[in-house]
């Protein structure tokens, strides 16, 4: 019987990814030649193929989770990351701890994606600019699953191995956290969920309807995803701090870096978007930032999953970087081939009047986006390069970043400090001193206290002043639009936006917080011997061994302030023989208390002393909470704040008189966006 | 209106006055949080900062500070040493770790040969951008320009639309009461 049920995985599974490469190519050829022949029936196939894409992906995962949950070995991918011994919550988290099965996630997720455009769009499906999508996602989809079935197969037969053969299971760090359970799939929706805006402007460029109808259709599918985007990023963050042992949540590690540059881009993506909503303008620019976005999805992947860059995520060398490089060159230029045919329809009429306005700020925005991108590339590549004109070893970490994301921080809170209260066109000096004039006292006030409770270093302390000063602005734009419209005052484009940027406010003061103020120490404790260090005592109160059929763990039981008692401690993963450090955090408003066993020998179980590395960090636990929020914002943002406004409607309120002479614009005062919430 | 109505008062505080009194309480108050003086960095801070400078010499991109691997654990351990001692200032430590550790490197590229690179091309990308911005904003304003002041006809025009507007609104308004 083993036996039977060992085939049928493999079998199971590939036939799922044949189901659905299938699917993905001839829906792809067949609807692309329908919709230029004009045969509607054939286009309305395009669902039919969209839904057996998804059969085929499920069919895939479905077929692999078993393998996973039957331990048949027969598969080499469960050879490598399966284990007798793996619980089964980490057993199912198995399927994305390395390559092969990281690509069947991407290839469900895009599978899931495909078929929600489908299914979203039933009603249109003859609408050649959804059909034109459909066939990008199919393109897309024919990719990956190739890559799936060709050369990072996860059902791929494994060498014949013995009776009561038993795997290594996944890496011990991806096995003693939930958060390994959360952050990739999380992350993924993320990533491939822009994919279906970039389908739709690659639509938009062969139907040569590159209006803004595209842009509407695809508003909300570009904020989800970049709302996953920001909660993947968020909860590797704090899987890192949990799990890693050295306090910190972000290193800028090059996987990292991968997923952090299609966040850089499709942050400034979703604001310029608004400029183009609103006056028709800047369609080459966001037509570019989304392929941009998308491309710079692939090349993350290509620069981590092919080896070249070794970081503690990489998985293996070289099996589908030919692909994955390909694939982006091909984005690449199809993307900007199609711009350019289409050139002449995307030149937008209209003139951006003044710097001094919500356009000009969305601007400089980008600007400031682009560069950041622009800078986490180049310092991710940069070993490479020195490695190809030079042919040696450098290393490019956190310092480099640190120092050059550190202005462009600060001019980003400056600009969110400002834009909120600027008008769209034009906005004069009166009528900035006048509406920032209480969110700057926000900021002196932000200030005050952070001089107040001990705060030093000039960069530490502008940030203060200038996160209290956007978050002024936010809460004001927040107060004036509730007043207005009570609840509804919080959602809707501008007032959700402004929740969302109340979040990412709180993150900004977290990180500089817990990087500038964080103190450690060595400690070296006796059990029964009270050691005092930055406003805590610690009690060593036993070391004891833990010993599981999967691990060897020494605990360390450490009494804080005379109250509860946590315990860090070194784990040893039998199958693994490597140790890895545990932490132990106690979590509070005000700062964090992080407990990890110096070194990676494990302490003698019954010994009276042990070596603990402990970690002050101030705030850390808002950066969780500015997380929570910008979910919060961008849920609120996704729908329509008051009933869609008219286009002939004027964009603010009435001036009260007639205007006695026509020499003054009126547009100068006026402008307040706060009740058009979307 | 009086001149004590809230409202009014608000207005004044808006003023210059207020601003210019906003400028220098923040400007006293980074005065006082950069200039105080908060002691001699403790032996703890000097390791940290001296380890968060180090590369991980088996790892790429980590520093010695984050990593937990044994040769991280011993370049820390090596970092204590030389600040216990007292001797040493940072960058001596700095030194003689790189002089020690087989490829052991710094985690910042350095300001010569190729390594500029890697900071000259990002402000050069700035300035990049930034010019870019001036030419644009040039570009629009010649062609905002090039349309002419608006008329008195214009102003006309919208003012029509606008009453039209507001009088259906109210026409709406009236229908909607019961």
């Amino acid at each position: 019987m083993p036996v039977i049920a060992v085939s049928l995985n493999g079998a199971l599974g590939h036939a799922g990814l044949l189901l659905m490469l299938a699917a993905a190519f001839v829906g792809a050829l067949s609807t692309g030649f329908a919709i230029v022949v004009g045969n509607r029936k054939g286009i309305r196939q395009a669902t039919v193929y969209a839904w057996m894409i998804l059969a085929g992906a499920l069919l895939a995962v479905i077929a692999m989770q078993r393998a996973l949950h039957t331990r048949d070995y027969s598969l080499d991918y469960i050879q490598k990351v399966g284990s007798n011994s793996t619980p089964g919550i980490y057993n199912v988290a198995a399927m994305w701890s390395a390559l092969e099965g990281s690509i069947l996630l991407w290839v469900l997720v895009l599978a899931g994606f495909t078929a929600a455009v489908a299914w979203r769009f039933r009603k249109r499906a003859d609408d050649p600019l959804v059909a034109w999508a459909l066939v990008v996602m199919f393109l897309v989809c024919t990719f990956f699953a190739l890559v799936s079935f060709g050369p990072a197969n996860p059902f791929a037969a494994g060498a014949t191995v013995p009776v009561g053969f038993d795997g290594r299971g996944p890496n011990p760090l991806l096995q003693n956290h939930i958060l390994v359970l959360f952050h990739p799939p999380i992350l993924y929706l993320g990533y491939v969920g822009f994919t279906v805006p970039f389908a739709f402007a690659i639509a938009a460029l062969i139907t040569g309807r590159v209006g803004e109808g595209w842009l509407l259709e695809t508003r909300r599918w570009a904020l989800f995803s970049w709302g996953f985007l920001t909660i993947g990023i968020l909860l590797g963050g704090w899987w890192s701090y949990e799990v890693l042992g050295w306090s910190g949540v972000w290193a800028w590690d090059p996987v990292e870096n991968a997923s952090l540059l299609p966040w850089l881009t499709g942050t400034a993506y979703i604001h310029s978007v608004l400029v183009q909503q609103r006056r028709g303008m800047l369609r080459v620019w966001n037509l570019s930032l989304l392929v941009a976005t998308f491309a710079l999805t692939i090349l993350g992947t290509f620069l981590t999953r092919s080896g070249i860059i070794n970081s503690v995520h990489a998985f293996s060398a070289g099996q589908i970087d030919g692909y994955l490089l390909g694939f982006f060159g091909l984005v690449v230029v199809v993307s900007l081939g199609l711009i350019a045919w289409r050139g002449d329809r995307l030149r937008s009429p209209g003139a951006i009047d003044s710097p001094l306005s919500r356009e000009g700020a969305f601007l400089a925005n980008n600007v400031i986006f682009t560069v950041f991108a622009f800078i986490v590339l180049l310092g991710t590549v940069f070993p490479l390069i020195v490695e190809a004109l030079q042919d040696r070893r450098t290393v490019v970490g956190s310092p480099y970043f640190d120092r050059l994301s550190m202005p462009i921080g600060l001019a980003l809170l400056f600009l969110m400090a400002v834009a909120p209260v600027l008008p769209w066109r034009k906005a004069s000096t009166e009528l900035l001193r006048e509406r920032l004039f209480w969110p700057a006292w926000c900021g002196v006030g932000a200030l005050g206290v952070a001089v107040a409770v001990g705060a030093t270093g000039w960069a530490p302390l502008i940030a203060f002043a200038l996160a209290g000063f956007a978050a002024g602005s936010a809460l004001r734009q927040i107060a004036l639009a509730t007043r207005r419209q009570g609840w509804r005052g919080l959602v809707g484009r501008a007032n959700g936006g402004m929740v969302v940027h109340l979040g990412v406010i709180l993150v900004a003061v977290a990180l500089v917080a817990s990087n500038a103020y964080t103190e450690s120490t060595e400690l070296h404790l006796t059990v029964g011997d009270p050691v005092e260090w930055g406003g805590h005592t610690f009690e060593l109160v036993d070391i004891v061994a833990e010993t599981t059929p999967r691990t060897d763990v020494a605990r360390a039981n450490v009494r804080l302030d005379d109250d509860r008692i946590y315990g860090p401690a070194i784990t040893t993963y039998l199958q693994m023989g490597q140790p890895i450090g545990t932490p132990s955090v106690r979590t509070g408003l005000t700062h964090d208390v992080y407990l990890t066993i110096a070194g990676t020998n494990a302490p003698v179980a019954g010994s009276d002393s042990a070596v603990l590395e402990v970690f002050r960090k101030p705030l850390i636990l808002w950066l969780w909470i500015g997380g929570l929020l910008m979910a919060v914002g961008t849920v609120l943002s996704a729908f329509p704040g008051r009933r869609r406004r008219n286009p002939l409607e004027p964009v603010s309120a009435m001036v009260p008189e007639p205007v006695e002479s026509p020499v003054e614009s009126p547009i100068e005062t006026r402008g307040e966006d706060v009740v058009s919430g979307d | 209106m009086s001149t004590s109505t809230p409202s009014d008062l608000n207005r004044r505080a808006k003023g210059w006055t207020g601003w210019v009194l906003l400028i220098l309480v923040a400007v006293g108050l980074i005065v006082v949080g950069t200039t105080r003086d908060t002691g001699p960095r403790t032996p703890d801070e000097r390791i940290e900062a001296i380890s968060k400078r180090l590369a991980c010499p088996v790892c790429q991109g980590e520093s010695v500070y984050e990593s937990r691997n044994t040769a991280s654990n011993q370049i820390r351990e090596a970092i204590r040493q030389g600040v216990d001692e007292g001797r040493l200032s940072d960058e001596q430590i700095i030194q003689q770790i790189t002089v020690a550790y087989e490829g052991e490197e710094l985690l910042v590229p350095t300001g010569s040969g190729v390594e500029a690179l890697a900071w000259a091309l990002p402000a050069a990308a700035f300035v990049l951008g930034a010019a870019g911005l001036v030419v644009a904003f040039r570009r629009w304003q010649r062609s905002a320009r090039s349309l002419g002041a608006a008329t008195p006809e214009d102003y006309e025009l919208v003012a029509r639309a606008l009453a039209l507007e507001s009088s259906e609104e109210q026409q709406d308004d009236a229908r909607d009461r019961p």
